[in-house]
């Protein structure tokens, strides 16, 4: 009797180890796979099972893997949602990403190091600010292209305070407890993201950084409706926008180190936080837009209107 | 936003502003926008009128509530009444007036406050302004039977005030000021030709102003949320009116 006692609980030993074998070997496959193919992010929600494909064989074998992937996710119910992006330039990318890096590292940081050195940190906050101030035009109109009416008032209320208030923008009075109008933290690309725009595909732009056809739009537009892109002489533009990218810089010395000293591959890591941020982002606006938040409220709102009729 | 421009007469590079500062007691910056109609009189051999509209934009630091310096940058236009009008009969111009649109200024200035008790105070206050850049304007017109162009150019003009202020703080925390102050403003006028009858020459002339002293009277008045509204009235020989919003951090 112990015997068999003992046999049994050595096989219940056995399936619990062998399952999530099973499953870190087979999950990331066929993530990457679809990636790949379907040239879109695809949001995975961890805390769910995967949907079945009606065209899938349903055999004993893939039933019990899917039993057992249920039991795994299970255990990680407040697991945040991750998303993946085709990366079909992939070569490409890693150079721009190598390229980037090697001007972070022998350019933009000993530039913005010196910078940080003469400048204060209240003076450099004062620059981020004015040039935060002169984005208003973009986010004004992203906010208004997401229905974000209060967003595009309060965009507005910021710009007019602080442009007034504020010493040209060079401080952020707005910003203040009293007043507390908050920047909309949006741009074009956000926008087509609330409407739905996937990615397609992930860009590591020279210069302009980790992007995708999608957020590509953004940067073009952002610098279409930024003033300081307008100055003439042609090369003054481009030296503000020198300046602005090295204050950023000094004032955030630190943190793209950070992101690649944890990680085993800098640009796998970049791509990451690049994707989930963008994804945060679009979502946070979807919540603010009062048109597209919610595409079944609006429906049942015409659905009542016909029945009215 | 509502600036108010009040009745059309009035003097320099903006507001006095209450002798106590809003600045935080602690220390801590404020800022302003405000509006001026400034109007005064200008001599050397006659009187001309000197009328502007000054829009500009203030920081200044204070504390203790004692004490406060600021710093003004603006715009500011340029009439000169019968600058152009010419006494002999024998020429004619286009226009009477000298008229020029918005040139910068900028403004320095400090202030200092005594509390007598907690409702009344004295202070007094330096200020000082300059006009950047010079302001033309061109008449045309005919001598005899020859016509003629020519061109009226009008720069360094800059003041100075010193005055006096006595405060009431009254209820709803706002405050009544007003005092005595003292200046002295001049200007560089210089014409392109010659032309009989006409004030002003070839040669560099200097314009100053008429009278040497003044009063002023305001009100400043909390708003919300760290705003303020401060309307003021000068006088020298004419008045001047102004009001600025301010806001303290």
């Amino acid at each position: 009797m112990r015997y068999y006692v003992s046999l049994i609980i050595l096989f219940i030993m056995l399936s619990a180890v062998h399952a999530p074998v099973h499953c870190v070997a087979a999950e990331p496959e066929q993530a990457s796979t679809d990636a790949v193919s379907s040239q879109a992010v695809l949001p995975v929600q961890t805390g769910d099972a995967p949907a079945k494909s009606p065209t899938q064989p349903t055999d004993v074998v893939s039933d019990e893997y899917d039993e057992e992937e249920d039991f795994d996710y299970e255990d990680e119910p407040f697991a945040e949602e991750r998303v993946t992006i085709a990366d079909p330039i992939e070569p490409f990318n890693r150079a721009m990403h190598r390229v980037n890096d090697r001007m972070y590292f022998w350019l933009l940081k000993p530039v913005a190091q010196g910078y940080k050195t003469v400048v204060p940190e209240p003076a450099r906050i004062s620059v981020k600010n004015f040039f935060s101030n002169m984005g208003y035009p973009a986010r004004f109109l992203s906010c208004l292209l997401q229905s974000d009416f209060s967003g595009a008032a309060v965009e507005t209320g910021r710009f007019t305070i602080n442009t007034l208030w504020g010493i040209g923008g060079l401080m952020d009075p707005a910003a203040g407890k009293s007043l507390d109008l908050q920047k909309q933290d949006t741009d074009l690309g956000q926008t087509l993201g609330v409407y739905g725009v996937g990615h397609g595909l992930y860009i590591v732009w020279p210069f302009f950084g980790p992007s995708s056809p999608r957020d590509s739009v953004s940067i073009v537009g952002n610098q279409l409706l930024y003033p300081l892109s307008y100055f003439y002489p042609w090369y003054v533009s481009p030296g503000v926008l020198g300046f602005e990218a090295i204050n950023a810089t000094s004032l955030r010395i630190g943190e793209y180190e950070s992101l690649i000293g944890a990680a085993i591959d800098p640009y796998v890591a970049m791509r990451n936080a690049y994707i989930q941020y963008r994804m945060k982002a679009v979502n946070a606006r979807k919540a603010k837009s009062l048109l597209l938040k919610n595409p079944e409220a609006s429906n049942t709102v015409v659905d009542t209107s016909r029945t009215e009729k | 936003m509502l600036i108010l421009a009040m009745n059309p007469v009035a003097v320099a590079g903006g507001l006095f502003g209450p002798p106590q500062t809003i600045s935080q007691e602690a220390g801590g910056l404020n800022t302003a926008i405000g509006y001026r109609y400034h109007e005064d009189t200008y001599r050397n051999h006659a009187d001309y009128v000197l009328r502007q509209n000054q829009l500009y934009s203030q920081v200044a630091y204070g504390a203790s509530n004692r004490w406060e310096i600021y710093g003004r940058i603006g715009l500011s236009d340029l009439q000169i009444s019968d600058a152009f009008r010419s006494t002999d009969v024998s020429t004619t111009t286009s226009k009477d007036h000298f008229e020029e649109n918005w040139k910068f200024f900028g403004t320095l200035g400090a202030k200092g406050f005594y509390p007598i008790n907690n409702i009344f105070g004295v202070g007094a206050f330096l200020q000082g302004s300059y006009t950047f850049g010079k302001f033309t304007d061109e008449t045309t017109g005919r001598h005899n039977t020859t016509p003629f162009t020519a061109d009226l150019e009008v720069k360094n003009l800059w003041d100075v005030n010193f005055g006096i202020g006595f405060q009431a703080t009254v209820p709803f925390g706002i405050k009544l000021y007003g005092g005595p102050y003292v200046y002295y403003a001049e200007a560089d006028t210089r014409f392109s030709d010659n032309i009989p009858g006409r004030p002003f020459g070839t040669q560099k002339t200097l314009l100053r102003n008429k009278s040497a002293a003044g009063g002023y009277l305001g009100a400043d008045i909390p708003l919300a949320k760290g705003f303020r509204l401060n309307i003021e009235g000068q006088y020298t020989g004419r008045f001047s009116v102004g009001s600025a919003i301010t806001y303290t951090y």
